[in-house]
């Protein structure tokens, strides 16, 4: 238990090793090195890590400071079981292609799934026109 | 670099002391590239002062060097005035400053030692070889640094280019060069020679437990596979409640020894000068304030021996230190307006202050890692402590907007304890002191700075409002004015639920008194009345206010949380229109399944009716629909809220019949009663098993209520079908 009870505080993570999630769907990899209260992170050693299927890349970034607002979620690498993970690391060019290939399966798929909807007199609901929550 | 402390980065950023008059932002002080001290005033960025360094210091720049150490000290001491914060870095740099003339002859001499072991095979005890390539040359190298240092200054030197160096990195005050300062895998190649100037015996000169617990001080290199190191290095920190400094090079950082005073003879035994000066400096902390050094580990290590480590996580130092009521040994003079956290808080951190002499090793040894990070420290704990004392501040508030989990936290505890007193007593806890929190309002600002005489505002950045440009007012939107339904009866519950905020926090306050619990009703009822209950025949539905706000989530939990604190008046009725379009809420909600959160407050409500009331609740779920044959009362069957209203409402008209109190009924009332159970009891029959949702809650008196009316054999069936328990003895029922 840390000397703030009752709250949280990234005083504890300090140069542990990180996983962190952004808000554009970026996972950084890093040693968390300095945070302020706004939880900005500095992240040293970076790591950004794409996951497509069953395999990984990482591309080193070197050192990251990231803004508060835009990490969704963060937590601690435990370093012991790190290695410990089913998936498989490629190279960087390897991933990056598979991201554009997965990209492309997307797109056509949701091109597809239009072209169906329009065929059939549906609307294709839009994020910004939905008022549901 | 001369004498002054490597202090870096010291942003005190503006905002995260907004509260806190009259802060304003320390100088920075950030060191560079070795050889350059550059000073940035934070307000203007400007520099101040650049103060370019050559490399090698001779004799005459030791007056400079004297005089940055002053200006540092001044800088200090303005942060100290700034944030009240730790006299020991004045301290430190006290003990600083005379240290570079005073430790140049201990130089001298221990710099002999490991010069002498550098030519020699390496001792046995050191296993493998020095085989490295490197660390010929640099033993020569340290030989001609050992020249320059023992002029008194001590500054880094190297013969590497330095360009490589991360200005953001931690520089060491230190002769050797800072490793830090160059790339990782330099770094790497290097450590390994660093590491090979401490002789075996400097070592094991030092106390072991200094390096026993100095997880991080050791970099990775084929040296550490040495066991005989690796055992002395694994000694557990005997005393876990120690202080740590992390201002100083990789090879030494993470240094766990106590910073305690009596330790002189470390300045004789220690062989490396920046491991003296860092040991001065630890002795210069104040014990109780500071962090634990938190797991230097080595994540990637370029190399393909990586070790893995688990992170060492020791526990924070227990020490509180923003306590107000901590000892004497306690350093930190905090502002006076910084005060009163939650009672219960400063009562955990007192209590840790206390126990934090006692607290021995806390770290688990399988948490320990001997392999350095040697970018580990970055954040100091001067840095660490302004963020946690930041966030504390947050924390500091009469309402639960600011931090409702600290709030509830807090809250919980107190009332747990509380109860443990009642009940128990064994623990002499103190009782809860009402600490009014004393924050300091930020006084009134003017943010829109008029000139007198002149046409339009100066664009005045503040805390609040860092980019205000024009006097824009935002204007909250006319309900009408809004878009579809939808959105309009969203609007509504926002503002509803805001002011339901404002009456629980009416409710929350201890005592009230009669005119504020007035006030509480009134203002519930203003809600009340916004909801726009009326009655509305089964066409308008889609149309009606309160109804549309039922359909949505929120609003029923708006309702929900609004119904304790109505009048039964305006409860009952809240409990009449549900039951009267039961069929439309439930084909609504049947994607949400959010009606259950209705049932406990509606359950209250039923709890309390007078037996006519009831009757005529029932008398809705019962009325015929319009357009089908079905009842309601089939279609509440199938619906978990439903069903359990139904129950509970049969539940409390048992309940009131068997309780001998007079009834009061008016008119056609216990007919109705007896019809509406006997047709609960036919529809319970009829409709199969399957579809029979399963109650939230079923009433223990149901059985009872049926075999008051109907006759064994139907009471068994519809026994089987709620799947009640057994009646204890049936015999005794009057079936």
């Amino acid at each position: 238990m840390n000397y703030m009870p009752g709250t949280a505080s990234l005083i504890q993570d300090i140069d542990k090793k990180h996983l962190v999630l952004l808000r554009d769907g970026r996972t950084l990899i890093g040693f968390l090195r300095s945070i302020d209260q706004f939880a900005n992170l500095v992240l040293h050693q970076t790591v950004e890590r794409i996951h497509v299927g069953k395999k990984y890349g990482d591309i080193p970034r070197g050192i990251f400071v990231v803004r508060g607002e835009n990490v969704v979620l963060l937590g601690e690498i435990d370093l012991e079981k790190e290695s410990d993970t089913p998936l498989q690391q490629v190279s960087i060019e390897e991933i990056l292609e598979e991201q554009r290939l997965e990209l492309q399966a997307k797109q056509e798929s949701e091109k597809l799934k239009v072209q169906a909807l329009k065929e059939r007199g549906l609307a294709v609901p839009r994020a910004d026109t939905l008022d549901e929550y | 670099m001369g004498a002054a402390p490597a202090r870096l980065f010291q942003l005190r950023g503006r905002r995260g002391v907004s509260s806190q008059e009259g802060l304003g932002a320390p100088l920075l002080r950030v060191s560079s590239s070795p050889g350059c001290l550059l000073r940035w005033c934070p307000c203007c960025f400007c520099l101040l002062a650049p103060q370019i360094l050559e490399d090698y210091l001779l004799v005459e720049d030791v007056p400079l060097l004297e005089e940055m150490a002053e200006e540092d000290e001044e800088l200090d001491l303005y942060n100290e005035m700034t944030f009240g914060l730790d006299r020991d870095s004045t301290e430190e740099d006290a003990v600083k400053t005379p240290v570079p003339l005073e430790r140049s002859p201990d130089l001298a001499e221990t710099e002999e030692e490991p010069q002498a072991d550098e030519g020699q095979p390496p001792p046995e005890e050191q296993g493998e070889p020095q085989g490295e390539g490197g660390m010929e040359p640099d033993a020569e190298q340290v030989g001609s640094e050992e020249e320059e240092e023992q002029l008194g200054a001590e500054e880094e030197h190297e013969d590497e280019p330095n360009d490589l160096g991360d200005p953001a990195v931690m520089r060491a005050v230190q002769s050797k060069p800072t490793l830090e300062s160059q790339d990782s895998a330099v770094l790497d190649s290097r450590i390994g020679s660093v590491w090979a100037e401490f002789g075996k015996e400097d070592m094991l000169a030092m106390e072991p437990m200094v390096w026993g617990s100095c997880p991080s001080s050791i970099p990775p290199h084929p040296v550490l596979e040495d066991k005989a190191i690796l055992q002395v290095l694994e000694t557990p920190p005997p005393a876990a409640n120690v202080a740590l400094d992390f201002l100083s090079s990789p090879v030494q950082r993470g240094y766990a020894g106590s910073p305690r005073l009596n330790r002189p003879d470390f300045r004789g035994t220690s062989p490396k000068s920046f491991s003296q000066r860092f040991l001065r400096q630890s002795t210069g902390y104040a014990p109780p304030t500071r962090f634990r050094p938190l797991s230097p580990t080595v994540g990637t290590p370029p190399r393909p021996l990586a070790m893995h480590f688990g992170p060492m996580s020791p526990s924070l130092d227990p020490s509180p230190f923003f306590s107000p009521s901590a000892s004497s040994q306690f350093n930190f003079s905090m502002p006076s307006h910084l005060t009163q956290l939650h009672p219960q808080h400063q009562r955990i951190l007192t209590q840790r202050q206390q126990q934090g002499g006692t607290v021995q090793s806390v770290s688990p040894k399988k948490l320990w890692s001997p392999k350095a990070d040697p970018y580990a420290g970055l954040m100091t704990c001067k840095e660490k402590d302004w963020v946690v004392k930041v966030e504390m501040i947050q924390l500091q508030s009469e309402t639960m907007d600011d931090d409702y989990y600290y709030q509830t936290y807090y809250h919980r505890l107190e009332r747990k304890q509380a109860e443990e007193e009642l009940m128990g007593g064994r623990n002499k806890q103190e009782p809860p002191k009402l600490v009014t929190p004393f924050i300091q309002k930020v006084e009134t600002y003017n943010s829109v700075v008029r000139i007198a005489g002149s046409l339009g505002q100066v664009a005045v950045s503040t805390c609040y409002s860092p980019r205000r440009a024009i006097d824009a007012v935002h204007h909250a939107l006319v309900e009408e004015a809004a878009g579809s339904h939808r959105l309009r009866a969203l609007h509504r519950i926002e503002r509803l639920f805001l002011q339901l905020l404002e009456v629980e926090e009416m409710q929350r306050k201890v005592s009230l008194a009669p005119e504020e619990q007035e006030q509480k009703t009134q203002e519930a009822g203003r809600i009340y009345q916004a909801l726009k209950i009326r009655a509305c025949s089964s066409e308008e539905e889609a149309e009606d206010e309160f109804l549309q706000v039922l359909c949505v989530r929120k609003g029923k939990k708006l309702t929900a949380r609004l119904l304790p604190h109505l009048a039964s008046e305006q409860a009952e009725k809240i409990l009449l229109t549900i039951t009267h379009h039961l069929p439309f809420l439930m084909k609504k909600d049947a994607l949400d399944e959010s009606l259950p959160l209705l049932y406990s407050p509606l359950n209250e409500v039923v709890g309390r009716m007078t037996f006519s009331r009831l009757i005529q609740v029932l008398q809705e779920i019962t009325r015929p629909l319009p357009e089908s044959d079905e009842f309601p009362l089939a279609m509440a069957l199938k619906n978990q809220f439903g069903i359990t209203l139904l129950y509970s409402l049969l539940s409390r008209g048992e309940g009131l019949l068997s309780s001998e109190t007079p009834l009061e009924p008016h008119g056609r009332d216990f007919e109705t009663w007896t019809d509406t159970v006997f047709l609960v009891a036919r529809e319970l029959s009829q409709v199969p098993k399957a579809s029979l949702v399963e109650p939230l809650f079923l009433p223990s008196n149901l059985l009872s209520l049926f075999c008051r009316y109907l006759d064994k054999q139907t009471v068994h069936h519809l026994e089987a079908k709620m799947e009640c328990s057994p009646l204890p003895s049936e015999a005794a029922m009057p079936c």
